[in-house]
């Protein structure tokens, strides 16, 4: 029974406005407290932003730097509101967490010119685990909007000479834009791909850097053509489907003729 | 040729007593179309609010699934229902008591239906209570709002002083659909008390096979009294994408006219020029939303137009060239 409500609230969640993700998972949580965990760690929603105390950095909040209620900052790894025993990767893969934030940080800049980052690593048995945040929003102009945030959670598992790199990767965005011409129009989203791989790691912590820095890249090119794909080409093409703008009468006259010169050309 | 044309059965259309009065869909959208009719022994029909038919424990979970109700996308209510029965079987049968959910959807989306004992699918055009009004065929009916089924046809009398104008727009009307909605259905109404006509149209086109579903509705109030030349109103657009995800288009635009008289031809004029300006509005704002916002938040390439090279950046710097150029 509980799976079954697990899944048909993830359908639900996948079928309500994207907008209004939060409140309706809130919603789901009030009917079935039980389903909160699983669903709060399966359901992606745009990340929180917040500034390190010991830093002045911001960084961004999500599941994987909680722990009860306080989250912590990749900048000092110290919790915010600060805990006596919250729970920190070991110290290696502390080290390995650092490197990908700076490494992370100079990828920030280079695609996303502003914006926010933050990657968190944690412990496996038999390698690591992570996630890699990044968020942008922008206001061109006071009648439009733009929000995007990437979310990478991926897992490496040791081989002999190699990892195995098991990635799942989520941008929500949301996009608005009003005039008087225009009236309001909400484009807003999410979508969800996955990908594995079995790479060298012959340099060790530097190789797993590069290697989880190349899956995400490749990754969000992706997903960016895949989302310019279905915002701009999919969802305008609907419109055209409920509405012509030439007359049909037209259309149809045409195709018939269309199809009246391929019949008498195959004859 | 009329099989070629489906759109041509919608010719024949419900006038109403009672449209819909003033709502909010659940993501706020204003709904148009008030209206009460000059017929005496009808009186407008009490809006239900789920919350007038709670109690205590049960009303939070009836107020989310009605909320879920509202919100279902366009083509997706019976899954949208079918999550919200294995949400709440703990509580046994709660769809009951979503109706009133059901109504605000049905009537906020343009639901339509078929008649008893006929292929034709009908707009929903309040009496009262949940009898509804077909002008043409000279029927009520009973709708049940959660089946959006039709049923207990009875013969009623259509009174409206504007019936003439009424007979026209549909005819007009028709012309216009049928040029520029492959799939949809639309009707014409007395609305406030006989003083105005409301003109409705909604288009769908469903393909879950391919994971998209999409509505167009648009909604306009013309006042007939003698001297007002006016045109108000709103056209909303809904598309849902949701292979690997979940993309969401919705827009409304209010429309405001004014028509040189009140004649059928101009008035479906304005309106089927008004909607051509905003379909093209819509589609130049896509473009400007790719060119412009979407751009402006993430580069498809570093203004290099190379990707990063991982060994160089970070805090485990490899010996300069070992593998800056290697790539993959």
């Amino acid at each position: 029974m509980a799976d079954q409500q697990f899944d048909s609230a993830l359908d639900l969640l996948r079928r309500l406005n994207p907008r209004d993700t939060k409140k309706n998972l809130n919603a789901i949580n009030s009917i079935i407290p039980e389903l909160q965990e699983d669903l709060l760690s399966s359901v992606d929603q745009p990340l929180e932003v917040r500034r390190c105390p010991q830093t002045n950095r911001d960084y961004l909040l999500c599941d994987y730097n909680r722990d009860g209620d306080s989250y912590r900052s990749p900048w000092s790894n110290e919790f915010d509101p600060p805990l006596e025993d919250g729970t920190v990767p070991s110290e290696k893969v502390r080290k390995l967490e650092v490197a990908a934030n700076e490494a992370f940080d100079v990828y920030r800049e280079l695609y996303y010119e502003g914006g926010v980052g933050s990657v968190y690593f944690w412990d496996l048995d038999d390698g690591f685990a992570g996630v890699v945040l990044l968020k942008k929003g922008v206001t061109p102009g006071s009648q439009s909007s733009g929000e995007w945030d990437s979310i990478h959670v991926f897992e490496a598992t040791d081989r002999a000479r190699s990892s195995h790199y098991k990635l799942t990767s989520t941008v929500i965005l949301h996009l608005a834009k009003q005039s008087d011409a225009l009236g309001d129009m909400d484009l807003s989203g999410n979508m969800t791909r996955q990908i594995e791989a079995d790479l060298p790691v012959e340099q060790g912590d530097a190789s797993h850097i590069a290697n989880v820095g190349r899956l995400v890249e490749d990754m969000e090119l992706k997903m960016r053509n895949l989302l310019q794909e279905v915002y701009f080409g999919k969802a305008k093409d609907v419109v055209g489907e409920l509405r012509s703008l030439a007359p049909l009468s037209e259309t149809n006259r045409d195709r018939a003729a269309q199809l009246e010169m391929i019949k008498s050309m195959q004859k | 040729m009329y099989t070629l044309c489906p759109v041509v059965l919608w010719t024949v259309v419900m006038l109403p007593r009672w449209v819909f009065s003033a709502r909010s869909s659940p993501r706020g959208l204003p709904i148009v179309v008030s209206s009460s009719s000059s017929n005496s022994n009808s009186s407008p029909p009490p809006i239900l609010h789920s919350a007038a038919l709670l109690t205590c424990g049960m009303s939070t979970t009836i107020e989310h699934a009605s909320a879920f109700i509202e919100g279902a996308p366009p083509g997706e209510l019976a899954d949208v229902v079918a999550d919200v029965q294995a949400l709440t079987s703990e509580e046994g049968d709660i769809i009951p008591s979503l109706a009133p959910a059901f109504e605000r959807y049905n009537e906020a989306q343009l639901t339509t239906v078929k008649l008893p004992g006929s292929s034709q699918e009908v707009q929903f055009n309040k009496v009262e209570g949940n009898r509804y009004f077909d002008p043409e065929s000279q029927t009520s009916f009973e709708i049940d709002h959660i089946t959006q089924t039709a049923s207990a046809a009875q013969s009623a009398p259509l009174e409206s002083q504007n019936a003439d104008l009424i007979k026209s727009l549909i005819k007009s009307l028709g012309v216009h659909a049928r040029e520029h909605y492959p799939s949809c259905s639309y009707g014409v109404y007395p609305t406030e008390n006989d003083s105005a006509v409301a003109i409705l149209l909604v288009a769908n086109r469903y393909s879950p096979n391919n994971f998209w579903n999409g509505r167009f509705r648009a909604i306009y109030q013309v006042p007939v009294s003698s001297s007002s030349t006016s045109i108000n109103g709103n056209i909303h657009v809904d598309v849902h994408y949701y292979e690997d995800g979940n993309v969401s288009l919705n827009t409304t635009k209010p429309i405001a006219l004014s028509v040189p008289s009140i004649s059928a031809e101009s008035i479906i004029s304005r309106i089927a020029t008004a909607e051509r300006d905003y379909q093209e509005e819509l589609n130049r704002a896509f473009v400007a939303m790719a060119e412009g916002t979407f751009k402006g938040l993430r580069r498809q390439l570093p203004i290099t137009r190379q990707k990063v090279e991982w060994e160089k950046v970070g805090g485990y710097r490899l010996g300069q060239d070992i593998s800056g150029g290697k790539g993959r």
